[in-house]
């Protein structure tokens, strides 16, 4: 069905009709990350285990479905709900869409039902990653493989991952590139402090390399890499113009990068002095 | 750089900060800087291409950033700095981004820009040009915001 595993969250106050629900994706590609039993719950799992998808019971013990999904749409404007109660009538729905909320079903639902409006729901998503990993990210991964191997002069193996946390958290140093044309979005070349001494000592082919030269080096590689990225998308697209922006490098400890309405990917680079990434995120239109 | 190329970014401010709620935005000084921008707790960097090259960035504290994201959201109170005030402010800095390249045009500069990068965190050095860039500090009731502006020609 899906080639990634789709996550979902259910928020019921009722272990039977969690159970149930359970029960019903545990056949499909629907992995449940967390079930909610009320709306305090609910905002707290969403936060942690960020769901693709929700379904929403109506009637929580301290605050109403309605409720609980205008509280999750506040932290996440993108949120999927789809409600899932007892009662369905035409008020309920014109409330539950003003708070964001995609699909109404009424108990009881039938598996096929369930999925149909799931899958509804997050094909867009689903296709799009798809899309987003087999047309550009893993050029970037190539191109990222085939920089390490001749800045460094190290054949790594390179891992692809969507990445699907709401920050990315540096320490270290990060070189941010940003990416115009279609799609747009950007670059984050990153690795600790730690790691970047040998990689430019490393890339430079000298020792004791200062904090000054690491960062230059760094930044370098991030530019080589991104630059024969960029240019193998359009090579490979004939349609592309992608660019690449000058890169800024960001030092310190504790930063935490946000890219809101990003798809992004995760490349990693295992090194015996530490691992080397690459956060690539892309948008559709502007 | 080319100070004429910072006109366009001032007045993309002043013309968009009035219609999402701060009536009179006020510059306060203008001075050409060369050493890294320190983060004051929400920076965003949006970066250019095509006739122009690089990067911009807005600069701000976590406080005034939830003040600008609950401005813009009709006062809605913003108590932290959540999912739903970061896309406010990326937005914002999309939108001074995208009428200041309007602006650009006008002086026959065709740009490209990049999607907003938004980074948290207090005293993280950046580092967005090799040479000097221009810093603009402007008030918005209250409240400071720097603009880092490190752009050029492009050939």
């Amino acid at each position: 069905m899906f080639v990634e595993k789709v996550k979902v969250m259910i928020v019921d106050d009722s272990k039977v009709s969690r159970t149930i629900l359970a029960n019903h994706l545990s056949k499909t590609n629907f992995e449940v990350v967390a079930m909610a039993k009320d709306a305090a719950d609910a905002v707290q799992l969403y936060k942690e285990h960020n769901p693709d998808i929700v379904t929403m019971d109506m009637n929580l013990p301290d605050a109403d479905g309605i409720e609980c999904s205008r509280r999750i749409r506040q932290m996440d404007a993108e949120a999927k709900i789809v409600m899932i109660s007892a009662m369905k009538d035409a008020n309920l729905v014109a409330q539950g869409q003003a708070v964001g909320i995609g699909a109404f079903l009424q108990k009881p639902v039938s598996t096929n039902e369930i999925i149909e409006t799931l899958m509804r729901l997050c094909t867009e998503k689903v296709n799009q990653t798809a899309r987003f990993r087999d047309s550009y990210a893993r050029i970037f991964e190539q191109a990222f493989k085939n920089g390490i191997l001749n800045i460094l002069g190290l054949k790594t193996d390179v891992t692809l991952e969507v990445y699907d946390k709401k920050f990315l958290a540096v320490d270290g140093i990060a070189v941010i590139i940003g990416l115009t044309g279609t799609p747009s979005g950007r670059a984050i070349f990153y690795m600790s402090k730690d790691t970047m001494k040998v990689f430019a000592e490393k890339m430079l082919g000298v020792g004791d390399v200062s904090d000054d030269e690491a960062n230059d080096a760094v930044e370098e590689a991030a530019n080589i890499v991104m630059g024969r990225g960029v240019s193998d998308v359009n090579n490979a697209f004939k349609d592309k113009e992608m660019r690449i922006t000058p890169p800024g490098t960001i030092c310190g400890n504790g930063i935490k990068v946000a890219s809101p309405k990003l798809l992004t990917f995760k490349l990693t680079a295992k090194t015996d002095f530490g691992d080397i990434c690459v956060n690539v995120g892309f948008a559709e239109g502007d | 750089m080319d100070a004429k190329l910072v006109n366009p970014f001032i007045d993309a401010f002043m013309a968009v900060m009035p219609q999402i709620g701060f009536p009179t935005p006020k510059r306060k000084k203008l001075y050409l800087q060369d050493k890294n921008i320190i983060g004051k707790g929400v920076i965003v960097m949006v970066g250019f291409t095509k006739q122009m090259r690089g990067n911009v960035v807005y600069n701000m504290q976590e406080e005034t950033a939830k003040f600008i994201a609950s401005t813009m959201m009709m006062g809605m109170p913003v108590a932290e700095f959540d999912a739903m005030a970061q896309s406010a402010i990326s937005e914002l800095s999309n939108m001074l981004s995208a009428n200041a390249a309007t602006n650009l045009t006008q002086m026959d500069l065709e740009v490209d820009i990049s999607t907003p990068n938004l980074t948290i965190g207090e005293g993280f050095s950046l580092k967005i040009s090799e040479d000097q860039y221009l810093t603009v500090e402007m008030d918005l009731g209250g409240h400071d915001l720097d603009i880092a502006i490190a752009v050029d020609r492009n050939g």
